[in-house]
């Protein structure tokens, strides 16, 4: 059994990765099918407290980070990648304040190991602006409706917009609503976000 | 949470492989697979699951286990397919309606988008005294140390199936269309393949809760078959909650009806919210076959299926509750247009 | 009058509709709140707190989670320094709670912090503080009102400053009433929960420490740790530019600060500590639960001859927390004979504290339900009955309003949400199997203010900066303090930048009784004033001229600092300087009596029940609110918005259940405390009555942060019995209030 050799591979010894810049790296596919018995390298002890290096891919940037296998996505990018855009509220998947997009999907970073996170395409709050400063209309909507007012939500809640406008789901606020409930806002500022995702959707489709 | 040792499986029979290291039934098993995680990574950051080894499956999803197919008997639903993906597939929102809304109605669309179906069914209680170490009572966690939920906080605990050890609820919704729908699970084990009916996949506590499935240590959930019916065609899912959204069910029911004018010729019942596992209601089945569907019938079929209720203090409200859920529920799905 | 949209128009006394001074960084993700702050190699604390109510360590076992590699330490009761005691906030002082944890064995409350592991990864951390093992000594607790044990106090009995507020003769006022009214309401736990979570990082630099925390007040937080720390206050400096929601609990400091930065000095090291969702539950603060018979009298035509109101709010055992919310209940209607006491439960639990509206939230309640029974007794019109015992003055020592508009909002507002349209009977206006229900309420807040110092700076190029150390915890300060600086100075609003949350600025006052805008901005006046006067008279607005004028003076820039104390409250400007809550106008008692200065609401719900599983949704609510000249409106509607969306939460949702055997809150996190999610609100409208009041500040603006919370769960309770003809004291009310 070979494996997939585009998928990410891990073993006990430590984390082998494969994604654009790390091609070179040997893979551990061959680990993969061996089972765990047998996952070690010969003559190494396994520890699973030793650092493991990771490449995660941000908002189109190669992140190298050594971290505790336990990391999840939120903590590798607040805490090791210096990307503080995502908030962490509950830790639990409960509030939504961590909001990022994996490949495109909307997810929990909270509830995502950074491990799991790798080869694939995180975009978080501090990759929707434009290279130019142009805001994403998601942002600029959530400025117009005063569509928030601690702002602590706001980014993982502007994830889940942009997720919204992006699928088409922003076609009647019934529909908007039930897909931003996952996104808990303590201000309240719940009708603003809906009527920023409702602009913001006419900006993209150019319907109203 | 503890350190682990991570793997990704690249096909079902590596990842049986890999979960082969010592193993037992027990929730906190040392060896877990993770799809999502969103069940699994929580309780893990509240020590309660404190596995060894994570083997990811989510490779898996590549292949059939990621797939939602036709089949000459109705449906087969890959284990790693997102719930999100489930709760839209055009074959399930018009054959098996009572399939797609329960999906629908659960959690977020972020948890939805993250959690899988094989893992969804297997989705933990939110009982706080299983969730949270500080209570040293908790038969489900540390077996034979007692159930803090009797004389506790039990107002979202379970009034059917319940035991004196344990009267955790069991907290999906998905699994509520499963066992009403006669379901068989595709399962892959150190010894092979086998096929189990959804039904007898969850254990109820009795004195032993903290065996929660009939699953072989280092089984893998891998498939979903829901056969095809009138009563999937003409079904719904209704979830009573405190929330309009994002919250767990007080009580809900999974309904199908296959109707002969007024009179029913067969019905499917699943509820949840109130039950330790998910619950098939035969009595309140039994009492509605051959018979006209009115109110009066529906009322009849859920005093009976509910006579067995054993309530705690908080939870007394979910008895009236629970019937009306299924009352209004079975006149809901007689109305439908199929 | 319109309900006004998101963004509204220019109106009648109120400022532009601005968007937010700091939206950008807000959308970006680029605004730094406290845990955001990147430092250096920071050792990681994780809290561990207690498993029981009531009790004793008995003692550690360590040894597992010491022998975790990367754990530094593991500090309790065994090994922790002595700490310096400071005072209550209540007493005087500045802390949450007179708790200090780690100075001994004894356990007052469940999730009591018993011990702190500081590690150099949060995961390590968190991980040892899971398996640090400790054996208890267990003894009953008493959990709240209904266990056995539970002692109550007279507040009069054990607050020297507090005095039941009263006149007349209640007895009298009830014999001679017509028709009565005498019911018991109950209120429960809840948790504040911003989505923020509580953090903490210390940093040390030599002698000079520096503190990250979400915090409603930076210079109590500095000063407080300096005390504890027995430092120097001018060594201690609190940095928060933002702070992802508060509703009170990021007022008084919490004892985990001092812990953490005693830490790091020990160390040396910085350490950051982001309390778990649970145990955020045990360390700060809540709202506690309260119990409330009211009774009411009045003549056959609504008029009332009686209010009598007594309140028993549940406190803990080691502190005296209270909020008196009968000193505002008993301004509220005219009534002639009025009788109020105040009561505390002590139980063995956490120290409650502020949360939106403390006083008000709980005790408007009881009374506007029971306006409402009263007026289905009177087979009146609930509006008629707030109409015919309306008052321009306080019915307590007759001070006179200096503004009153709360009919002129119930007409708005009743308009508006088609009131007139309403069957009285209950269960008359089903919509299938739907029962409707359609309540109001009234809705207030005491306008409060507190000193406040500023600094303000024209720059040459006709720019400027304006800094207090006051918040914005998402109310609009940035943009409201801007854009009064502006005004003040008569220059564009986007030529002020603003500088808020950091002890290093002049002191301003604590984020909390809705008093930010009153106090800052009349402090910023007095600056902007004097750079005026310099100028003679006003700021030109040719930059030639302007630059003209600064060479004269020999100055690149104008720089006023100016100190603002309310009418009375000039000895509380020593108090600002050391974070002391104190010389402001929420100081009540003694002296002449003080104008009666509040802001106005009136709110109208629509409840849905399904007949069946009752289930209760609010499909519409509409609120109609004064509360003086409005700086910004835009702001000021999502304040209101926000509120009224609480208070569904209120009344629906939101309850801290309680292990009652174990003295533990059970639904300690926000999957299983419920806030209303963006599904619970369809449609929220909102009224802004325009109010002219030239008394209450040199600004004319009344508090309003916490007004549209008040009043709604009365509203929706009102509204229930409407829908079902069942009144429903005791919130939340859920399906099991009604099956």
């Amino acid at each position: 059994m070979g494996g997939d050799t585009k998928a990410t591979g891990v073993s006990r010894r430590g984390f082998l990765a494969s994604s654009a810049s790390t091609a070179a790296v040997p893979l551990a596919a061959g680990v993969l099918g061996a089972g765990a018995a047998s996952a070690q390298a010969p003559g190494r002890a396994p520890d699973p407290r030793a650092p493991v290096d990771m490449v995660l891919k941000v908002n189109g940037t190669d992140y190298r980070l050594p971290l505790d296998i336990r990391t999840t996505l939120l903590d590798a990018l607040r805490e090791h990648a210096g990307l503080t855009g995502a908030k962490k509220g509950c830790d639990q998947g409960q509030c939504g304040a961590c909001t990022v997009h994996l490949d495109g999907q909307p997810v929990l970073s909270c509830l995502t190991l950074a491990v799991m996170a790798q080869g694939k395409a995180v975009t978080s709050i501090e990759g929707l602006e434009g290279r130019d400063g142009t805001l994403h209309p998601v942002q600029q909507a959530f400025i117009d409706n005063d569509a928030f007012q601690c702002g602590y939500c706001t980014p993982g809640q502007i994830m889940s917009a942009a997720a919204c406008v992006e699928q088409g789901r922003a076609g009647d606020e019934a529909a908007i609503r039930e897909f931003m409930s996952g996104n808990l806002c303590r201000c309240a500022a719940y009708p603003n976000i809906v009527a920023a995702v409702k602009q913001a959707a006419v900006v993209k489709t150019g319907r109203a | 949470m503890r350190p682990f040792t991570y793997e990704q499986a690249p096909d079902a029979r590596a990842a049986v492989q890999m979960a082969a290291v010592p193993s037992d039934a027990h929730v906190r098993s040392p060896v877990q697979f993770i799809g999502g995680g969103t069940t699994l990574l929580d309780l893990m950051k509240l020590d309660v699951m404190r596995p060894a080894t994570l083997v990811d499956i989510t490779p898996l999803e590549k292949a059939e286990a990621g797939r939602i197919q036709q089949t000459p008997q109705g449906v087969r639903i890959g284990a790693l397919v997102r719930m999100s993906d489930a709760a839209e597939h055009p074959l399930l929102v018009q054959q098996f309606p009572m399939v797609a809304q329960s999906l629908a109605l659960a959690a977020s669309q972020q948890l939805r988008t993250m959690a899988r179906l094989g893992g969804n069914v297997l989705q933990r209680t939110r009982c706080p005294y299983f969730r949270e170490i500080a209570y040293g009572q908790c038969n489900k966690r540390e077996p034979g140390s007692g159930c803090a939920a009797l004389d506790g906080h039990n107002r979202l605990h379970a009034i059917l199936g319940v035991s004196e050890a344990c009267i955790a609820s069991y907290p999906g919704d998905w699994a509520q269309a499963l066992v009403a729908l006669d379901t068989n699970v595709e399962v892959m084990g150190p010894r092979g393949p086998r096929v189990i009916p959804f039904a007898e996949l969850h254990k109820p506590p009795a004195d032993t809760p903290h065996i929660e499935t009939t699953l072989v240590p280092g089984e893998l959930i891998t498939a979903f078959n829901v056969p095809a019916s009138a009563a999937a065609r003409r079904s719904l899912y209704l979830k009573v909650r405190d929330r309009e959204s994002y919250a767990f069910a007080l009580a809900s029911a999974a309904v199908g009806l296959d109707l002969d004018g007024e009179r029913v010729r067969d019905v499917r019942i699943g509820l949840g919210g109130v039950a330790t596992v998910p619950w098939r209601a035969r009595k309140a089945e039994e009492a509605l076959r051959g018979q006209v569907l009115d109110e009066a019938a529906a009322e009849k079929a859920a005093e009976a299926e509910f006579a067995a209720a054993r309530t705690h203090g908080h939870n007394d409200f979910k008895v009236p509750v629970g019937r009306q859920t299924l009352v209004r529920a079975l006149m809901a799905a007689k109305a439908m247009e199929v | 009058m319109q309900p006004v949209p998101p963004v509204p128009p220019p109106m009648e006394n109120m400022g532009k509709p601005d968007p937010r001074y700091e939206a950008r960084s807000k959308v970006t993700g680029r605004a730094r709140y406290a845990a955001d702050e990147p430092v250096s190699n920071p050792a990681w604390a994780f809290l561990v707190t207690s498993a029981i109510a009531k009790g004793k360590v008995r003692r550690f076992l360590a040894d597992e989670a010491k022998g975790i590699p990367g754990v530094l330490a593991i500090i309790t009761h065994e090994n922790a320094p002595k700490r310096e005691k400071v005072a209550f906030f209540g007493d005087g002082g500045y802390v949450s709670t007179s708790l200090v944890p780690l100075q001994g064995p004894d356990i007052h409350h469940a999730g009591q912090i018993i011990g702190v592991v500081l590690a150099d990864s949060y995961e390590t951390a968190r991980e040892a503080a899971h398996r640090l093992r400790v054996e208890y000594e267990v003894a009953e607790p008493v959990a709240g009102f209904r266990s056995p044990g539970a002692q109550t106090v007279e507040l009069a009995a054990v607050k020297k400053s507090h005095k039941d507020v009263g006149v007349g003769d209640i007895d009298k006022g009830l014999a001679d009433a017509a028709v009565t009214v005498d019911a018991e309401y109950f209120t429960p736990t809840q948790h504040h929960n911003p989505i923020e979570l509580f953090s903490t990082t210390a940093v040390w630099n030599g002698d000079e420490l520096t503190i990250y925390e979400p915090s409603q007040f930076v210079y109590s937080l500095k000063n407080c740790v300096a005390r504890q720390l027995a430092l120097p206050p001018e060594k201690v400096h609190v940095i928060n530019p933002y702070v992802g929601g508060a509703f009170g609990s990021k007022g008084a400091p919490t004892q985990r600060t001092a812990l953490v930065a005693a830490l790091a000095r020990q160390f040396n090291r910085p350490v950051k500590l982001v309390v778990a969702r649970d145990q955020g539950f045990f360390i700060t603060t809540y709202r506690a639960e309260t119990r409330h018979r009211v009774r009411l009298g009045a003549t056959p035509d609504g008029k009332l001859t009686a209010y009598g109101h007594e309140g028993w709010e549940l406190t803990s055992m080691v502190d005296n927390y209270d909020v008196a919310g009968t000193e505002n209940t008993a301004e509220m209607y005219a009534s002639p004979n009025v009788w109020t006491k105040v009561n505390l439960v002590k139980a063995d639990r956490n120290t409650p504290g502020f949360m939106r509206s403390p006083p008000e939230v709980p005790y408007m309640y009881a009374l506007e339900c029971a306006m409402d029974e009263l007026a289905v007794a009177l087979n009146m019109d609930p509006v008629e009955l707030r109409r015919i015992n309306d008052t321009m003055k306080s019915p307590i020592n007759g001070a006179a309003y200096t503004s009153r508009s709360l009919m002129k909002c119930y007409d708005e507002a009743a308009a508006q949400f088609g009131w007139s349209r309403r069957d009285p009977r209950p269960g008359s206006m089903r919509d299938g199997e739907w029962l409707v229900g359609w309540g109001c309420a009234t809705a207030t807040y005491p306008t409060n203010m507190m000193p406040s110092a500023a600094r303000v700076r024209l720059g040459g190029d006709g720019s400027a900066r304006v800094q207090v150390a006051a918040h914005d915890v998402g109310t609009g300060a940035y943009t409201v303090i801007g854009q009064a600086t502006a005004e003040f100075l008569g220059i564009p609003a986007d030529k002020v930048v603003v500088e808020l949350g950091d002890s290093r600025l002049p002191p301003g006052p604590v984020a909390g009784g809705s008093m930010t805008t009153a106090s800052a901005c009349s402090a910023v006046k007095v600056a902007c004033d004097r750079i005026r006067e310099r100028l003679g008279g006003s700021v030109p607005a040719d930059p030639k001229a302007l630059a003209g004028m600064f060479e004269k003076l020999k100055v690149g820039s104008l720089e006023e600092y100016a100190e603002w104390a309310p009418p009375g409250g000039e000895k509380g400007l020593a108090a600002l300087h050391e974070g002391r809550m104190g010389g402001g106008s929420a100081e009540r008692g003694g002296g002449t009596p003080k104008p009666a200065m509040f802001a106005f609401g009136a709110e109208f719900v629509e409840v849905r029940i399904h007949s069946r599983t009752k289930e209760i949704r609010v499909p519409r609510i509409t609120g109609a609110f004064a509360g003086g000249r409005i700086l910004n409106p835009r702001t000021a509607r999502s304040q209101y918005l926000g509120g009224m969306i609480w208070g569904i939460g209120s009344a629906l949702h939101e309850a801290t259940e309680i292990d009652e055997k174990r003295a533990r809150y059970v639904n300690a996190n926000i999957a299983e405390y419920l806030i209303p999610v963006n599904a619970d609100v369809p449609l929220v409208e909102i009224i802004m009555v325009p109010e002219v009041d030239t008394q209450v500040n040199p600004i004319g603006v009344k508090g309003i942060g916490e007004l549209s919370n008040v009043g709604t769960a009365a509203a929706i309770a009102n509204a229930v019995y409407h829908a079902t003809g069942k009144r429903i004291r005791d919130l939340p009310i859920r399906p099991e209030s009604l099956v």
